[in-house]
């Protein structure tokens, strides 16, 4: 049963005291929280947690024109890890909004581990350190912020706690217009995908100007269809989640720009996106069991990635590719090899038809002891070979190419899939990104892990190329963290998955 | 209170205006307008500074009835910037969407010179917009249509054919002043720099002008669902006035008769031979 919310009064202070004193090194005194009282409807607002009938914690902010103080927040020991914490200061956060305040501050003890978690799970920044601030133990003070508050960002939050949020998501990182709308991150009411595919093929790949062009021209109808096909209209939105990199600059502008207009128009809050962690989190769309701590292994087109996610909302990128992309390599032997793009199905058709041991190609960087890749030397060498062969007048049986080029990527990607996830002692690996698409791929991994005991989790096809019900269900995470844009928001081309774990 | 808003972020200078419709088809009146030096900032300046705009001027964004947005032709993602933002905010708000041509935004700065005024306006890649304006007594008439072209051509086909002054402005003017300048010889006059971008009120007297059944004008005369369901924010594309530079490359290589490449509404051509 959770704990109901109500205003402190001057009677709860003697078990107010109890928690205080129970709490912390310096605890306040009666007196503090008197006087603190008396100015409640002046700017503070004193909330209380009870549970059958007894105080469990409590929390102040004040509020000086349109910037908000948290004062106090504590939970009895007994109570704590079970979201009391969090109930209080999301309570605190919108009486402060509905009093006038933009942004809230606080400090928090350097060592204060579990509050830190907290305020950042509550899209709180921490943008400064006041050194020596607490003056009983010496320890510093975290400052931390939030962005720019309104009412509906909040109610948005607590949605996504109850699961009742119902979020439309945009994507356009790359060539595909997508809109979806999800409710509690994981109930697809819709998912829409424009393919400008037929637009780039014979040009050999992804032509970012014409992607740009494509987006704008499609994305009102996109949305249109996502909105009709879940039967809601903006007005039963909870949130608005956009993918704002990593990908194509000129292609994220367009859905970024077009995200918080959308955002404007409606008041509805907007929750930025990384499109990796869109990929990661098709799999728990798939399979909601997926809980980490696991590694995931991401590969597209533009992305070779291995990374651990302890938590949600939390990435270490153990390695990546330090030159071309898994999927750019099987673009570019299609090429090669004249078969058209996009190369990753038309090669692994044709490898399961060719001999993988026929052609010794490299395994670049297998023994490096990082989790890095590096694919342009394999590409490289295929066309080394088939020149020579060529040269030589002797045939090239592209099966055989194709089956020796994919073992050869996959041999090294399932190494050091194996080793990330032995090293992080995970029970859990995700594969994510277009190229898990690429059967052989999804079954040696496969193999691989389950024979270690190690659940594999692979997104159905569908859910592995580009789409944005994935966006959704990773904004619904970011919503619940207060991971809001505001409206001078940029895209990031280079977004990094570590960057994000702080909001 | 029935509002539109405009405004532009295809050159490196960001323009806002705002101004109340009026019910008997005169000329919107002008509340409130801003226009700044924005290179490469117009993603993160345009939406802070339309709130902060209407804020100043106590004007509700729920009184907003209208958004027209600079088509360009300019840069082609500050174009985007400019028309996806549109899009959202009039697709949010349920209301009608329209379009305007940058030049002429830029060349209604000059609406109360009377006379020529040649827009000249920065296209990059060694190549400018050129667009011709007739203005005098608060008015300008547009001569000739949005197209990209060499300056010299462009200076040149000016040169040989006007017979009389022009005014001329446009950001291109940066790179090219002195080459129009020496073609155009006594007839032209070079505008101050600081007048060769839209202003929010340019931008909505360009837009008042247009004419057809999406233009301000027309949307003005009709409720909230007659305009959307006209002028909705799926239909305005940008203007380019050439395509990618791959299809351009491939139209080179299929040596596609210049007066055949005319570029599509959505600026995308898609294989040679059949359109679309």
């Amino acid at each position: 049963m959770s704990a109901s919310i109500r205003e402190m009064r001057q009677a709860d202070l003697d078990r107010v005291l109890q928690i205080e004193d129970a709490s912390f090194p310096t605890p306040w005194t009666r007196f503090m929280f008197s006087d603190e009282l008396k100015r409640v409807g002046a700017g503070r607002v004193w909330l209380v947690a009870e549970k059958d009938g007894v105080v469990i914690g409590y929390a102040g902010i004040a509020v000086f024109g349109d910037e908000a103080h948290v004062m106090n927040v504590a939970v009895d020991a007994g109570s704590r890890r079970c979201g009391v914490g969090r109930d209080l200061l999301l309570h605190l956060m919108a009486e402060a909004v509905a009093l006038g305040a933009a942004r809230i501050t606080l400090e928090v003890r350097t060592g204060g581990r579990e509050a830190r978690r907290m305020y950042r799970n509550a899209g709180f920044i921490e943008e400064g350190l006041r050194p020596g601030y607490y003056s009983d133990t010496g320890e510093d003070a975290v400052i931390m912020w939030t962005g720019t508050l309104t009412p509906a960002m909040i109610s948005a939050m607590r949605a996504a706690d109850e699961g009742s949020d119902v979020v439309l998501a945009i994507e356009s990182s790359c060539d595909e217009t997508a809109a979806s709308v999800m409710r509690g991150g994981i109930e697809q009411l819709s998912s829409v995908v424009a393919s400008q595919i037929d637009f780039h093929s014979r040009f050999g790949g992804v032509v970012p100007e014409i992607a740009s062009r494509k987006h704008t021209e499609a994305i009102v109808a996109v949305v249109d269809e996502a909105l009709e096909q879940a039967g809601v209209g903006f007005a039963d939105l909870t949130a608005i989640a956009v993918t704002y990199g990593p990908g194509l600059i000129g292609a994220l502008v367009v859905g970024l720009a077009y995200a918080k207009g959308l955002s404007l128009g409606t008041g509805l809050p907007l929750v930025g996106v990384d499109h990796l962690e869109g990929h990661i989190l098709a799999n728990r769309l798939a399979d909601p069991s997926l809980e980490p701590p696991f590694v995931a292994l991401v590969v597209s087109g533009g992305h070779t990635a291995l990374v651990h996610v302890p938590e949600w909302g939390v990435y270490h990128t153990l390695g990546q590719t330090l030159d071309d992309a898994a999927g750019e390599a099987f673009d570019k032997v299609a090429k090669l090899l004249g078969l058209g793009y996009p190369g990753g199905p038309v090669i692994s058709r044709l490898a399961l038809e060719g001999d993988p041991h026929a052609i010794e190609f490299p395994r670049a960087m297998m023994y490096s002891g990082t989790y890095d890749f590096s694919l342009s030397g394999l590409k490289t060498a295929v066309i080394n070979y088939v020149h020579t062969e060529q040269q030589a007048g002797r045939d090239v049986s592209h099966p055989d190419v194709a089956a020796a080029f994919q073992a050869a990527v996959i041999d090294v990607q399932v190494s050091k899939a194996v080793r990330a996830a032995e090293e992080h002692g995970v029970r859990a690996f995700c594969l994510a990104g277009g190229v898990a698409a690429n059967p052989a791929l999804r079954d040696a991994l496969q193999r691989a892990m389950e024979s270690r005991g190690i659940k594999m989790f692979v997104p159905p096809m569908l859910l592995c190329t580009d789409n944005a019900a994935m966006i959704a269900t990773a904004g619904h995470l970011r919503l619940r963290r207060g991971g809001f844009l505001q409206f001078d928001a940029e895209a990031h081309a280079d977004l990094s998955l570590d960057s994000i774990g702080g909001n | 209170m029935r509002l539109v808003i405009a405004f532009d972020s295809s050159t490196d200078h960001l323009a806002v205006g705002v101004a109340r419709l009026a019910d008997d088809d005169t000329k919107p009146q002008m509340l409130a307008a801003v226009d700044f030096p924005a290179r490469r900032a117009a993603l993160g300046a345009l939406l802070p500074t339309v709130r902060e705009l209407l804020a100043d001027h106590e004007l509700a964004l729920a009184d907003v009835a209208v958004v027209a947005a600079g088509r360009g032709p300019g840069s082609f993602t500050g174009v985007r910037i400019g028309v996806a933002s549109a899009k959202g905010l009039a697709h949010g708000l349920g209301i009608p969407l329209t379009g305007l041509s940058t030049l002429d935004a830029a060349g209604w700065r000059f609406c109360e010179h009377t006379g020529l005024v040649g827009v000249v306006g920065d296209a990059m890649r060694g190549e400018v917009y050129p667009g011709l304006l007739r203005c005098g007594k608060g008015r300008c008439e547009r001569l000739d249509t949005d197209r990209v072209s060499r300056p010299r051509a462009a200076a040149e086909a000016w040169a040989a054919q006007l017979t009389e002054p022009v005014m001329l402005t446009g950001n291109g003017l940066a790179k090219y002043a002195e080459m129009f300048a020496e073609l155009l010889g006594e007839r032209a006059t070079i505008a101050d720099e600081s007048l060769w971008t839209p202003t929010g009120v340019s931008l909505i007297d360009a837009a008042w002008a247009e004419s057809g059944p999406v233009s301000l004008r027309t949307l003005a005369s009709l409720t909230r669902e007659q305009g959307y369901a006209l002028a909705g924010p799926g239909a305005l594309l940008p203007v380019y006035t050439r395509l990618s530079d791959a299809e351009e490359a491939e139209r080179d290589r299929a040596r596609v008769a210049a007066d055949n490449a005319a570029v599509p509404s959505s600026g995308v051509s898609g294989p040679l031979g059949g359109e679309r």
